[in-house]
């Protein structure tokens, strides 16, 4: 196999246990070999003539979600200051407050998911995260509708803890 | 003036008349000027350390290391990018990076120096002890030593088409008119060189610059909603309304404070993003 350039070999054949050689600068940031999901080869769609491929509108995920998103934080603000002001609010006030919180915070960590394990490069990462956090959203959500309903629920609860 | 000088000459005049600074125009892009070079002997050196991002395609089995390089600033242009150019003419002929126009109009030589994106042209030399560290622009595939390859951002540059499109031709022998109002709305939109120094310091694009467009193409993408004689407006709003194109931006900033141009490609986003949303609200 001598007639191959060594260069072209190197990554294919290289075996994966052999340590590679450190470089003497800490401060060098590349990425190295053990590293959790290292960044993969570049991927150019078509030609370097091409313009990026423009995705599918999709509202949905997109304006709608945005907009919704927006709403839910500015919603958030009287529903939070709430509480405080009353000093305590109706049941269906508090788990509005709840949902809205557990619903904010849904929208984070999809947010999360998408920004740390992308469709296209995590596409298994990408689901399994998204199935787990909605069975989370589903789970909190049911929680937090016996919470209200047999306790005292959240503004009362925070209360007790507050002065606690 | 006697036609006969020669240019050598004439720099040399100009060198001897002026006092204190020395005047930049007697420095060629390719070299120390020779009239700098004769007080240089006289005067106290003035050492500056580089320590400067290498890695040669031609060596992959080659880990990319800091090289360090020494520089006398006495005959040194004040930028940094002089200081590279008389690394490669002087020191290192290997030393591979990209400039052109050397005044911040170009934007080939965005690289991160002492870590923020900017362009090594606009960017002066600090005189002081500490080595200044000069990397590629991060999160980019470099070609070698300090050059990005910076082909998806063309291509995202390209996907939002940016240029002017219009549904109907102007009157024979007119062009597309506009108020001074309306040419004022691309201020501080139009200045931009598309250097990837923002786009390139957005940790959303870090991550998903396969999908994400960045701060500069959004920015430009906005440039052409916001110009009154385009007549695709709504489709240039729909073009971005997914989930990657415009909304994994998350308001860090990095952009505008990152800018060597002083825009605020954030600013942009902020009112793409509700246009995008009231889309075909009027």
């Amino acid at each position: 196999m001598s007639f191959i350039r060594p260069t072209l070999l190197r990554p294919v054949v290289a075996p994966r246990f052999v340590a590679a050689p450190r470089t003497a600068i800490a401060a060098f940031h590349a990425t190295p070999k053990h590293n959790i999901m290292p960044a993969g080869p570049q991927v150019i769609d078509g030609t370097i003539n091409d313009p990026a491929p423009v995705p599918e509108q999709n509202s949905k995920h997109g304006a709608y979600h945005w907009s919704f998103e927006r709403l839910l934080s500015v919603g958030l603000i009287p529903l939070t200051i709430a509480p405080f002001a009353a000093g305590s609010v109706h049941p269906v006030l508090d788990a509005t407050l709840g949902a809205t919180l557990v619903l904010h915070s849904h929208i984070g960590f999809q947010a999360c998911i998408a920004d740390y394990f992308p469709m296209r490069n995590w596409p298994t990462l990408h689901k399994g995260s998204k199935i787990l956090l909605n069975i989370g959203t589903a789970i909190v959500l049911y929680g937090l509708y016996e919470f209200e309903t047999n306790d005292v629920g959240i503004t009362e609860a925070v209360k007790r803890v507050w002065t606690a | 003036m006697n036609p006969a000088m020669t240019t050598r000459t004439l720099l040399r005049s100009a060198a001897t008349t002026s006092v204190g600074r020395t005047p930049i125009a007697a420095r060629t892009l390719a070299s120390v000027a020779t009239s700098q070079a004769a007080p240089a002997a006289e005067q106290k050196p003035r050492i500056k350390k580089f320590q400067i991002y290498r890695w040669n395609p031609d060596t992959p089995e080659k880990k990319p290391y800091m090289q360090e390089y020494e520089l006398d600033l006495n005959g040194t242009g004040p930028m940094i990018l002089d200081a590279l150019i008389r690394l490669k003419n002087e020191v290192d002929p290997t030393l591979t990076f990209r400039r052109s126009c050397r005044e911040g109009i170009c934007g080939s030589c965005a690289m991160n120096i002492g870590g923020t994106n900017t362009l090594a042209c606009l960017c002066r030399i600090e005189p002081d002890e500490k080595p200044t560290k000069i990397y590629p622009l991060p999160h980019t595939y470099v070609v070698k030593d300090l050059v990005p390859d910076l082909t998806q951002f063309y291509k995202q540059y390209k996907s939002i088409k940016p240029y002017l499109r219009r549904k109907d031709a102007p009157t024979p022998g007119k062009e597309n008119l506009q108020s001074i109002a309306d040419r004022k709305k691309l201020d501080g939109l139009y200045e931009c060189i598309l250097c990837a120094c923002c786009s390139t310091s957005c940790p959303s694009y870090w991550w998903n610059s396969s999908e994400y467009l960045g701060p500069a193409v959004l920015m430009q993408s906005y440039r052409w909603m916001a110009d009154s004689r385009d007549q695709f407006k709504e489709e240039r709003k729909a073009a971005l309304d997914n989930e990657m194109s415009l909304y994994r931006c998350h308001t860090i900033m990095n952009c505008a404070r990152t800018c060597p141009k002083g825009l605020n490609p954030g600013l942009a986003i902020a009112k793409v993003c509700p246009a995008a949303a009231l889309r075909g609200v009027k």
